[in-house]
């Protein structure tokens, strides 16, 4: 045999993927990621595999491939972000810190299509987004999408996610009333949260106050950043940490709390975003620390039992929560203080539905065959209620059950608790 | 072992005396892989060489080998289809499971074309009552046990790579795993293969009754590393699950001491479902990754037993084994108290090699077993070896069996640390030789243990293997320059 070859030095130095060499090298190449990877197993093919990614990756670092590759950009632009791989990997081997990083980079040499970069510049300015969500708002209210959400193709898709991003519960007003001795609470309310899922951010603030959490407004907030972070504009996430970070340390609440996955996960890595911003990497480090998801809250509270309710319901985790976050108990701890819910397990819950971000928007075929496993193993389980607490997943999962013409909905957990909590109030409990 | 490279494994850098000598090669290469994409349709072929570099390596990535073509049948048919047309090209190939072997089995050398199984990865029929599954060659091991988990029932050789690796990698390698120390390897739980011969020819070995018939072809071709064609269809037993199991670990301050309790187990007519051993360094690289199994961090060593069958008479085996432990000098043992614990020991044991990351960025693992006896003398010698070479050595490997694994993490972008890997593989492989072993428990030869095999074959007897091999691959088309050294085949041939 040949002799040994030396590797070169890193032949990109000074992009972000130059920065995440270390990260490469950790992978030992022994395929314990391939069968978690939603992509791998819709298409078969290695390069859309974690362990394939990372091989692109490092033959990007070593100069193997060039930064403007046709066949990397696809296989990169592929990936889900859902960091299966991570929970996977014995290794260590951190992909989502990588994924960014190659986004960026190979961003620096090819522009991400129009329609990433408009929703983008959409979700960073915050009086457009506004009025955006306001107007979807209004066409929800109207119940047209619901009517057109049979349409073919992805214009049918994008009705049947505005259709089903309405609450499924209906609930009587109550007052929640708690001691606030848990310590104070500022919400991040999410630009898609606050403008669809508004239902569950109120929901949230009723179940933490009842949970003996004080809320604290913190009026300055903008969008986390997650979707600039995960397609490789870095720069534009980081601009909206440090508003965020201002924002938050202004309110002065112990903790910052999301019912949205994907921001939970960005908010705790804000500390690695701006790790090499000097004057910023303390308090985002901080900041990061003081983040948490609301299921975390609610499950250190106990939390208190409500009244019973009675819904047939399934858990799916989101990704960002469950391999990102790491968060997996925490949800069914709320569940359980519901009385009156029957729980059925879902195979493979935590599998991607393919939402992912804006993926659904940039792959759509992809994340079609993503989705449809997961919504087979729903239909399954005779579920009238998917739990899950991501806004792309809840619209995603549930436009096409409706699609699908399966009889069940999707809720965020924390909108049941607060549906028990407020049965409770009637009752006089 | 260092990285080592034949077709040109960087895209970048020129290579002008290849690029000539591989130029009539490459017009067929586009030639070749419309007529593939013509049975495969255009998605399941890969041309473009940014595109291949994701099927240069295995498991085994300080090796490192461009194929030209790779090719993904989705169906049986299609599978047939492509080896005909191969066939009818003179073209060598090469199958590829989940290219998760360790001995770079499943790399293309000179002009070989891929044929990736993994999309054919259905599972056809579980069978409860007579306890055999058929699946297609593309099925994950693990997958077939939690189908067959259903009736009771489970797949039984369990690879540590379970959960990635295919059926069909797991027959070509002849593939082990912890349980298999009770209950034998692949060859002892594949009833029948429908294989296709490089030749393009469909043939049945062995049959779902377990008779034999005539010559045991289904024992030649299992294990056979990819070198007589490709198993199409693998009928398998499967195993009941057992009444009872008890999973115990017991840690110890010196390797030593570990090795005495296994020999004691053993000797004293003890067969355990498993019984495998780690040492610190890889104790400590476990319980820094995401599969953490509460080993003590502090241990120089751990044996992790498996006790199963019946509950009666279960518990005093259990006694017996505890004994001998304590005897050898273990610290403590524990039992696990339940099965999320027991789950947790085995996971923290099966992604040990992957966990092994965290200390350097390549790893090279060997594979050679000994006999139970000599296993303190060896372990000793690897350690001394270690200290000579200036390398760390991590041990991992199924102690009930004598199938050593010793694990070395090094930087391959240094050469001198590169150089002295290489050769403390090869003082290390030698000491097991000298102990009376041999060079592969269950990884298989592949590419890289090619350069052993001389040491422990006469050159008859590599000859009688080329005549073997000739017999199903007269072309030698089949995963060409694998398992036994071309040169052997040359003077056998010339003989
Ligand atoms: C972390 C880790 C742990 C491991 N633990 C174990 C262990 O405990 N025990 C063990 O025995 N091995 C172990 N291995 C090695 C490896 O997983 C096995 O050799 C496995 O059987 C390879 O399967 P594969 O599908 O990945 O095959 P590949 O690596 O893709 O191929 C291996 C060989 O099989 C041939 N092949 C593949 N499919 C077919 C087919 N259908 N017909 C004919 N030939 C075929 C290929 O040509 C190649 O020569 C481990 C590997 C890793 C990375
Ligand atoms: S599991 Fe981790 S180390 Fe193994 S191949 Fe995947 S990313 Fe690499
Ligand atoms: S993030 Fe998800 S889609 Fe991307 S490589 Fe990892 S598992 Fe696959």
């Amino acid at each position: 045999m040949s002799e040994p070859v030396a590797v070169p030095a890193c032949a990109i130095p000074g992009t972000p993927l130059a920065n995440a060499t270390a990260g490469i090298m950790a992978c030992v190449h022994c395929g314990f990621c391939l069968q978690a990877c939603p992509t791998y197993l819709a298409l078969g093919d290695e390069n859309d595999s974690p362990r394939g990614r990372i091989f692109l990756m490092r033959s990007l670092a070593e100069g193997d491939l060039a930064l403007d590759d046709p066949s990397v950009h696809t296989h990169i632009d592929r990936c889900l972000g859902c960091r299966a791989c991570e929970t996977a990997c014995p290794s260590g081997v951190p992909y989502g810190a990588l994924l960014e990083a190659t986004r960026a980079t190979l961003a620096q040499v090819v522009k991400p299509p129009l329609r990433a970069r408009l929703i983008l510049a959409l979700f960073a300015r915050r009086g457009l987004m506004r009025a955006v969500v306001a107007a979807a708002r209004a066409l929800r209210a109207t119940g047209i999408p619901r009517l057109l959400a049979r349409l073919p193709g992805d214009l049918g898709f994008a009705f049947a996610m505005l259709a089903s991003s309405a609450s499924p519960l209906s609930r009587a007003r109550y007052r929640s009333r708690g001691t606030g001795a848990r310590g104070s609470v500022s919400l991040l309310r999410g630009c898609v949260m606050e403008g669809l899922f508004a239902a569950a951010n109120r929901a949230t603030e009723r179940t933490l106050v009842a949970n003996d959490y004080t809320m604290v407004p913190a009026p300055n907030q903008h969008c986390c950043g997650a979707l600039h972070a995960h397609a490789g504009d870095l720069e534009g996430a980081r601009t909206l940490a440090r508003r965020n970070i201002a924002a938050f340390e202004a309110a002065g609440a112990e903790l910052v709390v999301t019912n949205a996955a994907g921001c939970g996960a960005l908010l705790k890595e804000y500390g690695h975003l701006l790790a090499d911003d000097d004057a910023w990497s303390a308090r985002a480090a901080a900041f990061s620390a003081r983040a948490r998801d609301v299921s975390e809250l609610l499950a250190a509270a106990g939390p208190r039992v409500g009244a019973p309710i009675s819904y047939r319901v399934t858990y799916d985790a989101p990704c960002h929560l469950q391999h990102a976050q790491r968060v997996h108990a925490e949800p069914l701890v709320v569940l359980d203080a519901i009385p009156g819910l029957e729980r059925v397990a879902l195979v493979d819950s935590d599998q991607c539905c393919g939402s992912a971000g804006i993926y659904n928007l940039l792959e759509p075929a992809l994340s079609a065959a993503v989705l449809a496993p997961k919504i087979a193993h729903i239909e399954v389980t005779g579920a009238t209620l998917v739990v899950t607490g991501n806004p792309g997943c809840l619209m995603q999962i549930g436009a096409a059950l409706c699609r699908a013409g399966v009889p069940a909905r999707t809720v965020h957990p924390v909108e049941l608790l607060d549906a028990s909590y407020a049965a409770a109030a009637r009752s006089g409990r | 072992m260092a990285l080592h490279t034949e077709t040109p494994s960087r895209a970048s850098g020129p290579q002008p005396e290849q690029a000539q000598d591989r130029r009539g090669a490459l017009i067929q290469t586009e030639a070749l892989a419309s007529l593939l994409a013509a049975i495969v349709g255009e998605r399941g072929v890969l041309a473009r060489p940014s595109e291949l570099s994701a099927y240069s390596s295995d498991g085994l990535p300080g090796y490192r080998l461009r194929p030209r073509l790779a090719v993904f049948p989705h169906t049986t048919q299609q599978l047939v289809d492509v080896v005909r047309l191969l066939a009818r090209k003179q073209c060598p190939f090469v199958a590829r499971g989940a290219g998760t072997g360790l001995s770079a089995g499943a790399l293309a050398r000179g002009d070989a074309v891929v044929v990736g199984l993994n999309r054919l990865n259905r599972i056809i029929s579980i069978d409860p009552l007579n306890r055999l599954a058929v699946v297609e060659p593309g099925a994950v091991n693990v997958t077939l046990s939690r189908a067959a988990g259903a009736y009771g029932l489970h797949y039984a050789p369990d690879p540590s790579s379970q959960t990635a690796c295919t059926i069909g990698g797991n027959v070509a390698e002849n593939s082990g795993g912890p349980h298999c120390l009770k209950y034998g390897v692949t060859l002892n739980h594949v009833v029948a293969l429908k294989v296709i011969l490089p030749s393009g020819e469909i043939t049945t070995l062995g049959n779902a009754d377990g008779e034999a018939e005539g010559y045991d072809l289904l024992g030649a071709f299992v294990g056979s590393e990819g070198c007589f064609g490709i198993a199409l269809e693998v009928t398998v037993r499967l195993t009941p699950n057992p009444q009872g199991v008890r999973t115990l670990l017991a840690d110890f301050t010196s390797i030593d001491a570990g090795a005495r309790a296994t020999s004691a187990i053993i000797a004293a007519g003890i067969l355990p479902a498993a019984l495998e051993m780690m040492d610190g360094p890889t104790i400590r690289a476990v319980e820094a990754s995401i599969y953490a199994a509460g080993y003590p961090a502090d241990a120089s060593a751990v044996l992790l037993i498996e006790l199963d069958g019946m509950d009666e008479g279960l518990d005093a085996d259990v006694q017996r084994v505890e004994a001998h432990c304590l005897a050898a000098g273990a610290r403590t043992v524990r039992i696990a108290a339940n099965e999320e614990e027991r789950t947790r020991l085995w996971q923290g044991r099966k992604k040990a090699f992957g966990a092994m990351g965290r200390i350097a960025p390549d790893l090279v693992v060997q594979d050679a077993v000994i006999p139970r006896t000599r296993l303190p003398d060896v372990l000793r010698e690897i350690a001394a070896i270690a200290e000579l070479r200036q390398i760390q050595v991590c041990n991992v490997f199924h102690a009930g069996d004598g199938n050593l694994h010793p694990n070395i993490g090094y930087d391959s972008r240094n050469p001198d640390e590169s150089r002295r890997v290489g050769l403390a593989m090869r003082d290390i492989m030698q000491a097991c030789i000298d102990a009376g072993g041999t060079i592969t428990g269950e990884h298989g030869v592949g590419l890289d243990k090619l350069e052993y095999m001389p040491k422990i074959f006469s050159p008859e007897s590599l000859a009688a293997q080329c005549a073997l091999r000739d017999a199903f691959d007269p072309e030698r088309r089949a995963n060409p320059g694998k398992v036994v050294p071309v040169h052997s085949c040359r003077e056998w041939v010339g003989a």
